[in-house]
């Protein structure tokens, strides 16, 4: 027989946080918002106070010194979740200062249980708690006293069967108000990092009782609807890299090709196209996407080469106009992996999309916040894990300087996370600059190791010959063997 | 005045339309309603400064009204102050001060949390007293 406890879970209106969460926000947990100061925690608290409250779940905000209310108030109306409907019919604003000045902690406990009491919220918020803190260290009090406060307030949140949050200043999750960390709940830390020029967000779920949060850091946007966070992409256990939920194989749209890869690229693929400036990668990225439109597959672009009003070729434009392929905008510098992936699988559950390009890697990487770049090969790992587990199939392009001393086929060594490679060079042949392509590998499928070259028309890659009576083609510079010198003599 | 154009504006008016012939005890029952809700959601200090920039503001026009408060003085000792000088005027001219002050300070409140915030709050705090009010006064602004 099973009496357990259900506990429900609070949809908190913040895109991407319940997912943080493991699906919510307990209800009547005890919950620590902690940050520094302008890393967000005011505005994630009402933005979870104006998604959740309603007439008959009603929601108290105790502001205590730091930010004054009228400034709050002001600035926060600025968010489109502000609702002013909602303030006094929902949401009341209760001001703490004046008793907290008195610094008599019995009495602030006593008038926030008044006003609970009066008011009985379903949510409880007291902003900022790192205030009632430092006014204790300016009374020179002792920290027993101030433990035992902040034990007795969280004991007192938990009895009233309300929702209840602590908004903070810290440092560091680990710093010395240990108490309140132990008695709360749920501990959620924001922080904005700089790296060089540009300013990332990033969110943790430090601890959440009773259900897994997602761990780690994860990034978030502030914008004028508030909070998005954009949950890190994680490996799951049963999550392959490559050819995961799709079978069956997808043409690239070049005659030729599918053959050489053994008839065609394999469904929920990763390929990897690699070569040198204007070898021919997006033109051979275009192809893909056509393909998958005549097959009534429609695709997604993320372009980072050109904006998207300077669309890389005019067949593209006219498969983004037609509606068979979705483009991401990826203008800004400073985003992340997991808000580019956010964007793609948005997209993608909205076309329902089954290609997927990514153009290009070196692109990518720049538009990256630079805290990102460093570790841009893991990022690249878990998105390509979790754009192929919806079964989706993806061509990445990735610039490589056309070294002849050595062959490499990615600057990331991002090699290893494609399932199947193609590789463009330039050669010398005859006095001229010629384009020629292999298929290195694809994964578990038999495929040609020709090398073959290649020509740009008006209509696209056409394959060329063989080039079999030629050695060493991959330095450059290729040469017909000896002894066929000989023969042809 | 100006015809009330804004929400809140339109709540003072209906609020002093009444008249009632004591003055100085009406006009400290709006205070006091009014700083209870507001020191509620802004503070002490967040009230102590919109009343003390408003009196300001107010003595522009109405040089009679009494000085700046100390902010050391309960708030009933400052509306206390205000009645005894509302009292000493021709009626008209003290409802007309106690319009403005109150005006002034729901302007200065508007103008850093908006209209409506406002409203709410006036509304909140000046229930009964509105409740009093025939409908009809708030409808013809």
């Amino acid at each position: 027989m099973s009496d357990k406890v259900k506990i429900n879970r609070l949809q908190t209106g913040v895109p991407g946080f319940d997912n943080l969460l493991g699906g919510g926000l307990p209800e009547f947990s005890f919950n620590l918002i902690a940050g520094t100061p302008g890393s967000g925690k005011t505005t994630l608290a009402h933005q979870i106070m104006f998604a959740l409250a309603r007439p008959d779940y009603r929601a108290l905000f105790f502001t205590v010194l730091g930010e004054p209310s009228l400034k709050m108030l002001r600035y926060q109306q600025q968010f489109s979740f502000f609702d002013h409907l909602k303030v006094n019919e929902s949401i009341r604003f209760v001001n703490l200062a004046t008793d907290l000045l008195e610094g008599d902690f019995d009495h602030v406990l006593s008038r926030i249980a008044a006003e609970v009491k009066e008011y009985q919220p379903s949510l409880v918020f007291v902003d900022s708690f790192r205030s009632v803190v430092q006014s204790a260290r300016f009374k020179d009090r002792n920290a027993p006293e101030l433990q035992r406060f902040v034990q007795r307030l969280g004991m007192q949140m938990t009895s009233w069967q309300a929702t209840s949050f602590l908004i903070g200043e810290y440092e560091g999750p680990m710093n010395d108000s240990s108490a309140v960390f132990t008695v709360a709940d749920g501990i959620v830390w924001l922080t904005q990092n700089t790296h060089r020029n540009s300013m990332v967000r990033k969110m943790q779920v430090v601890k959440i009782r009773g259900q897994a949060q997602v761990p780690g850091f994860h990034t978030f946007r502030i914008s004028d609807d508030g909070l998005r966070v954009f949950p890190r992409a994680i490996v799951q256990p049963n999550e392959m890299v490559g050819g995961g939920a799709a079978s069956g194989r997808v043409s690239m749209g070049i005659e030729g090709m599918d053959e050489m890869m053994g008839g065609g690229l394999p469904a929920g693929y990763s390929l990897l196209v690699v070569g040198p400036s204007g070898s021919g990668k997006s033109i051979l990225a275009t192809s893909f996407l056509a393909e998958g439109a005549r097959c009534g597959e429609r695709g997604v672009i993320a372009a980072f080469e050109k904006s998207p009003n300077q669309l890389l070729n005019k067949q593209l434009q006219e498969l983004v106009s037609a509606g068979h392929v979705g483009v991401i905008d990826t203008r800004s510098l400073d985003l992340s992996i997991d808000e580019t992936l956010h964007d793609l699988l948005q997209m993608i559950d909205r076309m329902q999309a089954k290609r997927v390009v990514i153009d290009s890697l070196s692109g990518f990487e720049l538009a990256l916040a630079p805290q990102f770049s460093e570790d841009f090969r893991g990022s690249l790992y878990r998105m390509v894990a979790e754009l192929t587990s919806k079964g989706v199939t993806i061509l990445l392009t990735s610039e490589l300087e056309d070294r002849y001393t050595d062959l490499r086929f990615s600057p990331y060594n991002s090699a290893i996370l494609a399932d199947a490679i193609l590789v463009q060079r330039y050669v010398e042949i005859a006095g001229q600059f010629k384009r020629v392509f292999s298929v290195i590998k694809v994964r578990g499928s038999d495929h040609s190791k020709d090398i073959r070259l290649f020509d740009i028309t008006a209509d696209g890659i056409v394959i060329g010959d063989r080039l079999t009576q030629y050695d060493g083609i991959m330095t450059g510079h290729p040469k017909i063997p000896q002894e066929q010198v000989h023969e042809h003599k | 005045m100006e015809d009330p154009k804004l929400e809140h504006q339109q709540i003072i008016a209906a609020l002093v339309a009444q008249r009632p012939e004591k003055i100085a005890e009406t006009a400290t029952t709006h205070w006091e309603k009014l700083a209870g809700e507001i020191i509620l959601v802004v503070g002490q200090d967040g009230f102590d400064s919109l009343y003390e920039r408003s009196l300001h503001l107010a003595q522009a026009a109405v040089s009679w009204l009494p000085p700046n408060p100390s902010a050391a003085d309960p708030n009933s000792q400052h509306f206390e102050e205000l009645g005894k000088h509302l009292v000493n005027q021709a009626p008209a001219d003290a409802w007309a001060a106690h319009s403005l002050l109150l005006t002034l300070f729901a302007n200065i409140l508007a103008s850093l949390i908006g209209d409506q915030l406002t409203a709410s709050l006036l509304r909140s705090a000046w229930a009964m007293q509105l409740q009093s009010q025939p409908a009809k006064e708030l409808d013809d602004e």
